[in-house]
């Protein structure tokens, strides 16, 4: 995004288990290696799953965590680590981490509506910092599934939204009331990606897939962005693993950059246009 | 014929008759009904002056604009709402640079939040500052 508009954007889905913070994990790799300077928050307050997947990059104890900068008790920067190093990234990939333990989940999740306010303008706040002094081109937002304060919070506060869904019944009806009521209300501007669609065995030719992309379009009413296939290898993989490190040219790999390339490029030209609330 | 003539006559006099008793009938209904009226309102303002001492007054309402209550707001007052979670404070003619309405447009949307709770408003100086009220400091 050097060159173009810097963007904050949000992964989300409607219900767990579609692949979010995978997606939201290498969509950052992907962009930190093509040297951007990335930053990956982890917004999942009630099942934080990035301190697991960076345990082995993580050097020594967190001291201030994602809770502790929305709790007004530490800056922005001082709740960011630079996990970079650990990759040998082109650019920067720093992560704000949730904190896993059961008393800090259960202080967030008790918040008063009042301290939501201030974490929505605190995300609005951070992007300044992040943009303005700290040089980041790209901020992800790795948000807990369904309508929940926190994704709320993060849906608003940022550029674009990646709805992640799977091709199940129940996943696509979430989408789509989601999109309805939540998205459309916001008028922000929002894209689908669907993941584990088929199992990779089962080959399908270009023609298929903008078939079946044209046919989500009519139903979802917003632009799909992506189709990933399901792959077994992608599923049995350690959460400690980052692909787009590991295995470069993993299909699953090569997918999403180019998911990763519609968001930079793609969603400021013809996408932009389908955006609903544009 | 002569006699014709004064049956119709006396016909449309007795209707003429009909229809003044029916306006009559009619204006005492609409006297009572501002006599209604004028006695709600003066107990409206008796209320009114007991609770403006006695309770809270309607200024002193407060909602907190979080994100999942904005979804019950129109859509025309969620954006200012959404412009000011950004800006911190700003004036109708800063929401109207941010949204692209109108000034006027955003100054009634704003008022509007005031009157609701959503919001608070402050002079500095020769400008009136709309803004949401939050329990804690921003801390960059």
């Amino acid at each position: 995004m050097k060159g173009k508009k810097r963007r904050v954007i949000t992964i989300h889905s409607s219900r767990g288990g579609t692949g979010k913070t995978v997606i939201a994990t290498n969509l950052a790799a992907i962009y930190a290696n093509k040297g951007l300077n990335v930053v990956l928050l982890d917004l999942d307050f009630r099942a934080p799953s990035l301190v697991a997947v960076f345990s082995k990059t993580i050097k020594g104890p967190i001291k201030h965590w994602l809770g502790d900068f929305l709790d007004g008790r530490c800056k922005a920067k001082q709740a960011l680590i630079d996990v970079s190093e650990g990759y040998n990234f082109r650019g920067k990939l720093l992560v704000g981490f949730a904190n896993p333990s059961i008393d800090a989940i259960r202080n967030l999740v008790e918040k008063s509506r009042a301290w939501e306010v201030t974490a929505v303008k605190k995300l609005f706040s951070l992007r300044s910092t992040l943009f303005n002094e700290m040089g980041i081109d790209c901020c992800i937002f790795d948000t807990s599934p369904g309508v929940q304060y926190t994704s709320v919070n993060a849906v608003v506060s940022s550029d674009i939204s990646v709805i992640v869904t799977t091709y199940d019944s129940l996943d696509m009806k979430g989408v789509e009331n989601m999109l309805v009521e939540l998205y459309d209300a916001f008028a922000k501007k929002t894209v689908v990606l669907v993941n584990k669609v088929f199992p990779e065995t089962r080959m399908w030719s270009n023609r298929e897939q903008k078939q079946l992309i044209s046919r989500m379009e009519k139903v979802l009413r917003h632009p799909v962005i992506g189709v990933i296939p399901c792959f077994c290898d992608v599923l049995q993989a350690k959460r400690t693993s980052l692909l787009a490190v590991e295995k470069p040219n993993h299909p699953f790999v090569r997918n999403l950059e180019e998911v990763a390339e519609k968001l930079e490029v793609g969603v400021e030209t013809n996408l932009e246009e389908k955006v609903v609330g544009k | 014929m002569a006699t014709k003539a004064k049956s119709a006559i006396s016909g449309t006099e007795q209707l003429l008759s009909r229809i003044v008793d029916g306006l009559n009938h009619v204006n005492k209904k609409l006297d009572s009904i501002i006599q209604l009226n004028k006695n709600i309102l003066s107990m409206q303002k008796r209320l009114l002056r007991k609770y403006s001492i006695q309770g809270p007054s309607v200024t002193e309402l407060k909602i907190e604009p979080d994100a999942l209550s904005l979804l019950s707001l129109p859509a025309s007052l969620r954006k200012t709402v959404m412009v000011l979670y950004k800006l911190e404070k700003a004036t109708a003619e800063g929401l109207a640079k941010e949204t692209g309405r109108l000034r006027a447009v955003e100054s009634a949307a704003a008022n509007q939040l005031v009157r609701l709770g959503y919001l608070k408003k402050k002079r500095e100086g020769r400008e009136v500052y709309f803004y949401i009220e939050s329990p804690m400091e921003i801390e960059k």
